[in-house]
């Protein structure tokens, strides 16, 4: 009598896979750890290259083209939790919105002119951005700021 | 003739085949975009102003990032990344009283000679006052910088 043995099972297994797993879970968490990602930081750009003062100022070259009439922002603060923006007959109080609303009528007016925001000594720096903003919102884009010489 | 019978395949556990497809996709994608190993120099304790408006710089690569903060003596406080193989930024002061030398603006000349792309981007601290603004616009008028940007955190809408 035969005796019939057990059949032969084949496991189709092909290469072994778990160390390339582990490898590339290593480095994936590796990547999500050390990775630093574009985070919520934009820039406010200036395009004010010829001006006469401020942060994009140099004289305009011999013969250059010459700049049109800037239009002057003045920023004081009369506390420090305030702004106030002026310029030409517009005084505005603290409202970013309102100051952009009237410079669009400016830039409508004057068009894409020089913005120089010229402000005092004790104005806090997040009020600048704010007229900046307003600027920038107004649709101009020559923006830069008065410094003292 | 008694052919031999098929031999028995049996699967080998789980499929792993998908789940290393999905993470090697996963990888590709993160070595894409992480920037391991960049730095600008930029102070992650500076707390910067809000916009809505503000545009992304697509490279940095020709930038200078300058820390702006209010400093001892009325003065500003400007640190920036000057040596790229240290990593950390140094601080560079505007006027060197002991040398009599202008350090910041020789790094911007420097930085300016070559470059006429050179852009500097200005890290300030929102409630710093502008008289510790100024003196570092000045001096990248003087060092003939014409490309200046002012970094903002973007503002969260708060839902209605």
């Amino acid at each position: 009598m035969k005796i019939q043995g057990a059949k032969k099972v084949h496991y189709d297994s092909g290469p072994n896979m778990t160390p390339l797993v582990d490898v590339v879970m290593v480095i994936l968490i590796f990547l999500m750890l050390a990775g630093s990602f574009a985070g919520a930081d934009h820039f406010l750009v200036t395009q004010a290259a010829y001006s006469r003062t401020g942060a994009g100022g140099a004289p305009p070259p011999p013969g250059g083209i010459p700049q049109d009439e800037p239009l002057e922002i003045r920023v004081d603060s009369p506390t420090p939790d305030r702004f106030h923006a002026r310029f030409g007959q517009v005084s505005i109080d603290n409202n970013p919105q309102q100051l952009a609303t009237q410079l669009a009528t400016m830039r409508d007016k004057l068009g894409d002119v020089p913005v120089i925001i010229s402000p005092g000594r004790m104005v806090k720096y997040k009020f600048l951005i704010d007229v900046y903003q307003s600027a920038l919102q107004a649709k101009f884009s020559k923006i830069s700021f008065a410094t003292a010489r | 003739m008694r052919r031999a019978p098929m031999p028995h395949i049996k699967e080998a556990g789980v499929n792993v085949t998908p789940l290393i497809d999905v993470v090697m996709v996963l990888i590709v994608f993160f070595m894409i975009v992480a920037k391991i190993g960049v730095t600008t120099g930029a102070d992650p304790s500076i707390k910067l102003p809000e916009t809505i408006l503000g545009t992304d710089l697509k490279t940095l690569s020709n930038t200078l990032t300058l820390n702006v903060r209010e400093g001892p003596a009325d003065e500003p406080m400007v640190t920036a990344l000057v040596d790229g193989s240290n990593r950390q930024a140094q601080e560079v002061k505007i006027l060197d009283k002991l040398t009599n030398r202008h350090p910041l603006r020789e790094l911007l000349q420097a930085a300016r000679k070559d470059n006429p792309d050179f852009r500097v981007i200005i890290r300030g601290e929102k409630e710093m006052a502008y008289r510790f603004l100024e003196p570092v616009l000045e001096t990248c008028v003087e060092a003939n910088v014409k490309n200046v940007a002012f970094n903002t955190s973007k503002a969260v809408e708060q839902a209605q």
